[in-house]
This record gives C-alpha cells, sequence and structure tokens, in this order.
C-alpha cells in the first residue's frame, strides 16, 4: 500500500527529523480508529485508550525506520492490534486468577455496553464474540471498522488470501447465528 | 447480488453501530499523554545512567564471579593442607604423617 496523502507524508519526514510537536498531527488523525480497534480486541475502554497510547509511542520510537512512502494508519494499526493481541495472551494465560469467578462480560465498564445498546447491535455483538480470535478480529475490522481486505491484511500481518479465508468462516458461522435477524 | 452477500451488506449496515467511539474529552486527554511521552527530554544524568545502569550490573557480576572463584580455590588449597585426625585403638593417627 502505498501512501497517497502528500501532506501525511511530510508530517511524517518532519518527525523522522525530529519535530516531535508535529506527531500530534498524526495522533490526532489516527487515534479515534486506533482506540476502536483496541476496543475491539480488549472490549475494554481503559485497556484500549492505554493500548493506543503505547501504540503511538512505539511507533514514534520506531520511526525512523519508517517509509514515508508507506501509509501511518495500517502501520500504527497493526502496532496497536499486536499490542492487544498480547494483551489477551496475557489474560488466557492467568485467566484463573484474575476472573476469580467473574464472567467477562461483568468487567465491561458503560462504554462497553453501550456500544451494544440495541437489541440487533447486541446479537451482532455477541454473535462476532463467539467466532474464533483471528475469525473475531478479521469480522470486526471488516464488519464495524468497515475496512477492505487488503487494510486488514496491512493491519493484521495476514495475507489477503487468509483475510479472505477467515472472513469467509466468519461469514458462514454469522448466518448461521444470525439467520432469523434479516428473513 | 446472492443471499449471502446481502446479508453480509445489511449486517455491515448494523455492524457499523457498534464501532467504540472516543468522546473529544478522553481523545484530548490521551493526545495530552502521547506527546508528554514523546516530547519529554532526557536529562544528561537520565542519559548517563542509562548507559552506565548496564555497565555496573556488568562489573557487580564479574566481582561477584571473581570473589566466588577466590573462595572456592582457597577452600581447596586449605582443605590439601589440613591434616585429618583418625583415632583407632586409643592412638591417634594423623594422615599425612
Amino acid at each position: 500500500m502505498a501512501n497517497d496523502d502528500p501532506l501525511e507524508a511530510r508530517v511524517i519526514a518532519r518527525v523522522q527529523d525530529g519535530d516531535a510537536e508535529a506527531y500530534d498531527t498524526l495522533v490526532s488523525k489516527y487515534l479515534p480508529r486506533v482506540v476502536a480497534i483496541a476496543w475491539g480486541v480488549v472490549r475494554n475502554a481503559h485497556d484500549a485508550e492505554d493500548l493506543a497510547q503505547e501504540a503511538f509511542v512505539r511507533a514514534y520510537q520506531n520511526i525512523g525506520r519508517f517509509r514515508t512512502s508507506d501509509p501511518f494508519g495500517p502501520w500504527i494499526g497493526r502496532i496497536v492490534t499486536n499490542l492487544a493481541l498480547d494483551v489477551m495472551k496475557h489474560r488466557r494465560k492467568f485467566r484463573h486468577e484474575e476472573l476469580a469467578g467473574t464472567e467477562p462480560a461483568a468487567r465491561r465498564d458503560d462504554a462497553d455496553v453501550m456500544a451494544a445498546s440495541n437489541d440487533i447491535g447486541a446479537r451482532i455483538d455477541a454473535a462476532i464474540e463467539e467466532l474464533p480470535e483471528m475469525q473475531r478480529l478479521v469480522a470486526r475490522l471488516h464488519l464495524v471498522e468497515e475496512m477492505e481486505h487488503v487494510e486488514i491484511a496491512a493491519i493484521t500481518g495476514l495475507s489477503d488470501g487468509t483475510v479472505r479465508s477467515h472472513l469467509s468462516h466468519a461469514r458462514a458461522k454469522l448466518r448461521e447465528k444470525l439467520a432469523d435477524l434479516y428473513d | 447480488m446472492t443471499d449471502d452477500e446481502k446479508f453480509f451488506e445489511r449486517l455491515r449496515g448494523d455492524g457499523a453501530s457498534l464501532r467504540y467511539r472516543v468522546d473529544d474529552a478522553t481523545l484530548a486527554r490521551i493526545r495530552a499523554r502521547i506527546q508528554d511521552r514523546v516530547t519529554s527530554k532526557v536529562t544528561l544524568a537520565e542519559l548517563l545512567a542509562s548507559w552506565f545502569r548496564p555497565l555496573a550490573a556488568g562489573l557487580a557480576a564479574v566481582a561477584i564471579a571473581a570473589a566466588i572463584g577466590l573462595s572456592i580455590d582457597r577452600n581447596d588449597s586449605t582443605f590439601g593442607e589440613q591434616e585429618v585426625e583418625i583415632v583407632m585403638g586409643g592412638d591417634t593417627y594423623l594422615v599425612g604423617d
């Protein structure tokens, strides 16, 4: 994917030259989406905000290696996705100690509940959550974040074919679970 | 458009409402925290500490290893020099005599 935004390429070049203030332009452009991607994986507002912050700091620390001809969005998306998946891996590892009998749904905060406040939304949300991890991630990026295959592949580091395969499996399962919704 | 495609399109339309949206105040707070972290200047003391901390740790490890080595060495030589006393039938023998 090439960066077709010359302004963004110039901003990245300035940041690479040591202009830390210019980085805020990139942060303000991508922050809402980065938080949303993180939330889609970790399902907790505070964790999503912390992960977004960490992702931007790590991107800044490695900006010297970034090619200005590449778009910044998929790169920061990939960083935050990897961080969020690491958090989930850590959570699974220590699930017994962490949850101590508390159901995952009970750990969601108000903002999380609001996201799925309507009936159809809640049904779709629940059906997506039941998918295996990578199908869930790909389905959420496609259905909720409205990303296309190429962008999902760039963010997840998966090949286009693998993204299509995950999406196809997710689609079949969602159709089965939500068959009554649109009949 | 097939039934499957229609289903997925409608699902996508409703799924978009599930997108997590952050309020402006939260966005401003996160932006400020990021900016704070990327613009924070490293003081000379912090810079020197970051260089010398691993060096000091390395030197300490070498010193500990050397001390343990000397101690083992000394024990070995002490053992070799000591006489062993064996008492048998009321007579005392010194090994090495």
